[in-house]
């Protein structure tokens, strides 16, 4: 059922025209990047191999790290949607923390636990072999830190907005804690899920300052773009800012697709 | 000794500041109960306990002569049914209703559709098989929400306000609805409110509850009569309580006096004691004074000389207040209003028997305005400084 739409007022007005000149500053950057390419510098930017090497690496660490932040992140989520505690806005200041602290430092702090000599980069290289500093274990580590809190913030509010009394219900019937969660809880808050999710895979891809910290190498497609910028110059660097912004771009109508299919599945009709 | 339906002996639950005391509450097959009692009372809070979401600290819960003290709520056989009836969303008709069929009995596919299709056609709504919740009304929702909870065979059924969010003639509607179904149920049903009309309507027996315990349990007729305390009497509605003092016998009835008045009562052994005498408004005959028949005990029946102070229709019926000396609360049919032709002013006499006046012991501690207790049902309570404001007060 649709709404009639509502009969414009001045003030609806005013502030749409107001708005549109913030559209028009986001968008701005963007067409001229666009306009000042030549199709042939695109396709040159697009054959060079190591430039198809970090999209390709931007893309598969960003998934990466979207399934780490959806493992740890949503669990988490639950638990802050459904219990109360003393000391729980302190947490959720933690889960936001990334967000205020400047990726540099990011980058810097967690080079300092996850470098060969860290708590944790230490052990993980000794027992398991696994390194961050300058692999694609690195890069996944500075997108999460980086992306998690969209992905935990969005589920919570998915969760909260599930009646608890839906969970209840579901328990008298028969169901046990585990099914409810599975049948009940998550497909209502698959929505929200999936937009934390989708966030949190915008927000790794486009991270530059904390990867470039912990490893600048392999180059992940910011990196390299920062390098092209540097080496070769502004040619180049647009060149390839706008084949990853129309790969991202192509993405996002797929994730958005996937996450509308997934709620036909849990049978919401709307 | 014949086993009850369902059993909840001396149960008591402590949540953050809040607790539940010493439940004691015993069902008979069919037998529908209401849970009544102001916002905050603990009604939700005892219903969940009994659904198995809040472990009592001590004390049993017994359902259809299994102990289910220990059992989370998959395992109790308990059918909820909370306000705006809880249907899943996101599923339809038929899924929420077999989704009760699959969780419980784990029967196969076709036999589950088979017993979908049953339900459904039991309470008339095969036709919304494949609709979504949010495109029925209030009374086809709690069709789906009754054969939702039918299909997991409950032995027990829990409401918890599930009118609360309608409006009046739609809760009546409905209210009939699930009467008749609950009567052909062998399970008994508890049903949580704070509308007296609920308890008028649907209950075998109402439970009358306050600030974590239960007061009264007991026939409406009984409840609304004879209240044991003061709270009960108000929450109830009692119209006129009096505060009066026992001065002595006479022959089967208490002579009380209130303000410079005589009153005749039966009741409990309070000579020389205070006590609160209560009298349902519905009980107050009024007729226009005209000399005869003095003031004072005619048989069974007292009888006093007043002045209407104030008249206001109600729609059905008229609230007359009546000054005797002390301030009495009638209501009269409008018929009646009109052949007396009472307004302000106008001498009256009012009737009262003698065993229309229930004597109560004024316990102090049991007076609390109902609106003191505004916290809301079910939900973990937060501190409240207020809460302790109104302990302290009384």
């Amino acid at each position: 059922m649709r709404k009639a739409p509502a009969r414009p007022n001045g003030v609806v007005l005013a502030f749409w025209l107001i708005g549109n000149l913030l559209l028009a500053f986001i968008l701005a950057p963007l067409i001229g990047l666009a306009t000042m390419q030549s199709p042939g510098n695109i396709a040159r930017v697009a054959a060079m191999p190591d430039v198809r090497l970090a999209i390709g690496l931007s893309l598969l660490a960003a998934f990466l790290t979207t399934v780490w932040a959806a493992l740890l992140g949503v669990p988490l989520a639950y638990g802050l949607a459904r219990t109360d505690f003393r000391g729980k806005e302190i947490v959720a200041a933690i889960v936001d923390l990334p967000l205020a602290v400047p990726h540099t430092v990011a980058g810097i702090a967690l080079l300092i636990v996850f470098g060969r000599q860290g708590w944790i980069g230490g052990p993980a290289g000794e027992f398991l072999g696994l390194r961050f500093w300058g692999t694609l274990a690195g890069v996944v580590v500075g997108m999460l830190f980086v992306s998690a809190p969209y992905a935990v913030n969005a589920a919570r509010i998915g969760f909260e907005a599930v009646d608890p009394r839906l969970e209840k219900v579901a328990r008298t019937l028969g169901m046990g804690p585990w099914r409810v969660l599975a049948d009940v809880t998550l497909p209502l808050a698959w929505r929200s899920i999936m937009t934390g999710l989708t966030l949190t895979y915008a927000r790794a891809i486009s991270e530059f300052a904390a990867v470039a910290i912990l490893a600048y190498y392999p180059m992940t497609a910011p990196v390299k773009i920062y390098e092209l910028f540097l080496q070769s110059g502004l040619d180049e660097a647009s060149g390839m800012a706008l084949l990853l912004l129309v790969v991202s771009l192509a993405l996002f109508i797929l994730f958005r697709h996937i996450a509308r299919r997934g709620d036909v599945f849990a049978g919401v009709g709307r | 000794m014949t086993v009850a339906a369902f059993a909840i002996e001396a149960a008591c639950l402590t949540l953050g500041r809040f607790s539940l005391r010493a439940i004691d509450l015993a069902l008979d097959a069919g037998e529908i109960m209401v849970l009544l009692g102001p916002n905050g009372a603990g009604k939700s809070v005892c219903l969940e306990m009994i659904a198995g979401f809040h472990r009592p600290t001590s004390g049993r819960i017994l359902i259809h002569g299994r102990e289910v003290t220990d059992f989370p709520p998959e395992r109790r056989r308990v059918g909820l049914v909370f306000q705006n009836f809880g249907l899943f969303p996101h599923f339809t008709v038929a899924g929420n209703v077999s989704l009760g069929l699959h969780a419980r009995r784990r029967a196969g596919r076709a036999q589950a559709r088979r017993g979908v299709g049953e339900l459904l056609a039991q309470f008339g709504i095969a036709h919304l098989s494949g609709r979504y919740p949010q495109d029925l009304s209030p009374g086809e929702k709690q069709r789906v929400a009754l054969a939702r909870a039918l299909a997991a065979r409950p032995d027990l059924f829990l409401f918890d306000e599930p009118f609360s969010a309608l409006d009046a003639r739609t809760r009546d509607a409905l209210r009939d609805e699930l009467k008749t179904f609950l009567r052909q149920s062998s399970a008994p049903a508890i049903f949580v409110s704070h509308d007296q009309t609920d308890a008028a309507l649907l209950a075998d027996r109402v439970a009358i509850m306050n600030r974590g315990a239960i007061l009264q349990v007991g026939a409406v007729p009984e409840i609304f009569r004879k209240p044991v305390n003061a709270f009960v009497a108000e929450f109830t509605g009692m119209e006129n309580i009096l505060a009066g003092r026992v001065l002595g016998q006479c022959g089967d009835l208490w002579r009380v006096q209130v303000a410079d008045t005589v009153l005749y009562a039966q009741g409990d052994d309070l000579a020389g004691n205070d006590a609160s005498l209560c009298i349902r408004a519905e009980e107050v005959g009024l007729s226009v004074a005209d000399g005869e028949g003095s003031p004072g005990l005619h048989g069974a029946t007292n009888r006093l000389a007043g002045r209407v102070t104030d008249t206001i229709s109600l729609g059905v019926i008229s609230r007359v207040t009546v000054d005797c000396g002390f301030v009495l609360v009638a209501y009269l049919t409008n018929r009646n209003m009109r052949e007396l032709g009472l307004s302000p002013g106008r001498e009256v006499v009012a009737e009262i028997e003698a065993a229309s006046i229930h004597l109560l012991r004024p316990d102090a501690a049991d007076r609390i305005a109902v609106s003191e207790e505004r916290q809301s049902d079910g939900a973990v309570p937060i501190p409240q400084p207020w809460r302790w404001a109104a302990k302290s007060r009384v």
